[in-house]
């Protein structure tokens, strides 16, 4: 019995907007995610590589000034990658170590991209596969959709505001991290002008992100809406990135081994498609300016449009579909 | 004047404006919830608002001390659908139903598949049908059905909750998704919690709560928002007898004291009998019977139910002396024919008499339970 019983009172007030609604749903269920202590620990360790990546781009910055510094650039670079990107991106390694300045573009951009393609990547598959198959699952096997949609909430609103949620945690993996590390950067630097020579890279990261968030959205919510046992929505997305890649990798050594021309380190074959880790890749390479121009630039673009579409659509027609009696 | 910048007519039926007398002071305007008042002249409430401080936008009990303009007439349906149609696959689960429900408490009645639940959740826009239109609440159905979720309150039947969520959290979070601000949606959810008799359960998450608490939840869910219109699917399962009445006393405090309409959809009988003030009955996809609960209940012929304590069968040889006809209805209780004042003389008169001492005496009613199964054979 509460202390003061004021019993039923009607309500009058402002209401919020009917079009903002979704957020409703996108902001509690990042609460609700954001609860687990497990998460914000393994949030904290993902943010390791971007301690990295920090440190070369400090040591980058210092190395224009130092000398001795660039030793630790050239054995960045002495890696076959960073070698075949480089020679695509028709860069000189040995222009990097004599005038850092000159190729700082390049430098922070492949050390952006390195960030996203390795690490950010395995840690967006480790989270998102933890996270998002309970999203959709859940209320389907709870029957929380109903209370929703009994709201002024369409399914499409849903959705969207489901997504928001794995949106937020790819910007809180890789969007965010590179932009602070873009920003850190700008004041390691000891050249005022830096701004202007590399205003761009926050846009790329900025694409790069969605390029990453929108399709892998897309498969991790369609997979949620398909099962109500959450572990098999995550079974299906840790498998998806590991035969995916087990493909590629055997049919691109196949195609090798037949045409007896190694792929280089860095390359991709048109294989990829059958992998989402390297067709994301590809992508983001391209949006880093890091590609050598060459065919089938629309093919990944098509697949990323081709596998959103489809996962949205399958996500809300589950939904949509489950409000029959 | 406070209305003369628009044109009223414009907006509403005139049949549906009471005019009331004018007051010196100022003038005030007000509707049941859920009649489009505020849809209507939601522009100009606030500087009227302002001028006089005299709006009423409320209950229908405050209109008794109303001293402006007009009210919106009460009797106007919250709810009008017409030739309704749906359709799964090859079977029509709604054969063009039309159907009117007037202010007040309406149970939904039918038998499995009669097409309850179906219409329920056309109505909230949940289905797409395949034809029909109507107005709920003042708004066009099916193109504003956004909207007029936005102002109704849904207990679905199912059981249904958001899992991770404390009860609180999950009752704001419903106050948030209808429009309600951040703050204003956790103390309107306290207080909806307070007023559902849910106390420091409120704190648990709810997938540990029973069927019990989790129905009361999906209610104070449904209220959250101040609806004008509230749709109960089967709202009392899973309530133990206490419960229960205590949650029909709550449906039937929000008809009566604070205006509200609501849609019960049940399968027991004396939940309606207890707090309906019309019935529905859906049969087959379409409306078998629609009628107000009392007149449902008049007998043809008039007469009086009783119930006595002990001796009935004495207590029925008494009145066969008098000449009283009567019908036994169970084992204690009987029908007797006809209400004159001498009869029910005679009533007492027997029970003194037989040594059957009357424990209940009103007015004989048609049962529910007969009208529901004639209407289903018929």
């Amino acid at each position: 019995m509460p202390l003061l019983d004021v019993g039923y009172r009607t309500w009058t007030g402002e209401r919020t907007y009917a079009s903002t609604r979704w957020l409703v749903v996108a902001s509690t269920g990042i609460r609700l995610i954001w609860r687990g202590t497990w998460l914000k620990r393994l949030m904290v360790v993902l943010l390791i590589p971007s301690a990295v990546a920090l440190f070369f781009f400090g040591v980058f910055e210092q190395s224009a000034e130092d000398p001795n510094y660039r030793n630790i650039i050239r054995s960045v670079f002495a890696a076959r990658e960073a070698r075949a990107t480089a020679a695509r991106a028709g860069v000189n390694i040995n222009e990097i170590l004599l005038n850092p300045t000159e190729s700082r573009h390049f430098v922070w951009s492949y050390l952006l991209f390195f960030l996203f393609r390795y690490p950010q990547a395995f840690s967006m598959i480790l989270v998102i596969g933890l996270i998002a198959p309970r999203l959709i699952s859940f209320d389907l096997r709870s029957r929380g959709y109903l209370l929703y949609l009994s709201r002024p909430l369409t399914p499409a609103e849903y959705v969207l505001g489901k997504a928001c949620v794995i949106f937020f945690l790819l910007a809180m993996i890789a969007a965010v991290p590179a932009l602070l590390i873009y920003i850190a950067g700008l004041f390691l630097s000891p050249n005022p002008w830096v701004l202007f020579s590399t205003w761009d890279i926050p846009l790329r990261v900025l694409i790069a992100t969605c390029i990453l968030a929108i399709p892998t959205t897309a498969i991790a919510l369609a997979f949620s809406s398909l099962t109500q046992e959450s572990r098999y929505a995550g079974f299906a997305w840790f498998t998806l990135w590991v035969v995916g890649s087990v493909t590629y990798q055997a049919l691109a050594t196949a195609d090798q081994l037949s045409r007896r021309e190694p792929l280089r380190w860095g390359e991709y074959s048109h294989w990829m498609l059958f992998s989402p880790y390297e067709t994301l890749g590809y992508l983001q390479q391209e949006v880093f300016g890091l590609t050598a121009k060459v065919g089938m630039q629309w093919a990944p673009w098509c697949w990323i449009l081709l596998v959103s579409v489809i996962g949205y659509s399958i996500a809300y027609w589950r939904v949509a579909r489950m409000l029959r009696v | 004047m406070l209305l003369a910048c628009c044109d009223i007519r414009r907006f509403l039926d005139p049949e549906n404006l009471i005019p009331i007398p004018r007051h010196p002071l100022g003038t005030s305007l007000g509707g049941r919830d859920g009649i489009g008042t505020k849809k209507f002249f939601g522009d100009k409430i606030s500087s009227v608002h302002a001028k006089y401080n005299r709006i009423v936008l409320g209950a229908p009990q405050t209109h008794t001390f109303l001293t402006g303009l007009f009210i919106l007439n009460r009797s106007e349906p919250v709810l009008e659908v017409h030739d309704v149609v749906k359709r799964y696959g090859n079977r029509d689960v709604l054969k063009g139903l039309s159907l009117a429900i007037p202010p007040g408490v309406t149970g939904l009645l039918g038998p499995n598949g009669s097409g309850k639940s179906t219409l329920i959740k056309s109505i909230l826009g949940l289905l797409r049908i395949n034809s029909g239109h109507g107005r709920v609440l003042s708004y066009n159905w099916p193109s504003e059905c956004k909207a007029i979720r936005e102002h109704i309150g849904y207990l679905p039947e199912d059981d249904c909750y958001l899992h991770g969520l404390q009860g609180i959290e999950s009752i704001q979070m419903m106050a948030r998704l209808s429009g309600l601000p951040r703050t204003e949606a956790l103390r309107r959810a306290h207080e909806v919690a307070d007023f559902c008799d849910i106390d420091q359960e409120r704190y648990r998450n709810v997938e540990t709560y029973s069927t019990g608490m989790r129905q009361k939840l999906k209610f104070a869910q449904a209220l959250v928002h101040d609806p004008p219109l509230i749709i109960l699917d089967e709202p009392t399962t899973g309530l133990d007898p206490s419960q229960r009445e205590s949650f029909l006393d709550r449906i039937r405090m929000l008809a009566v004291e604070k205006g509200k309409s609501l849609i019960v959809s049940t399968h027991i009988l004396h939940d309606v009998q207890r707090v309906c003030d019309h019935v529905v009955i859906l049969v087959g996809g379409e409306v078998r019977m629609t009628e107000s609960l009392e007149r449902l209940q008049q007998p043809i012929e008039p007469g009086l139910h009783l119930r006595v304590e002990e001796n009935l069968e004495g207590f029925e040889n008494s009145l066969r002396r008098r000449g009283i006809a009567f019908e036994r209805e169970s084992d204690r209780e009987l029908r007797v024919l006809g209400v004159g004042a001498d009869q029910v003389r005679c009533l007492w008169q027997a029970s003194e008499e037989s040594a059957a001492p009357i424990q209940h005496l009103d007015a004989a009613r048609n049962s529910l339970e007969d009208i529901f199964l004639n209407a289903i054979r018929s």
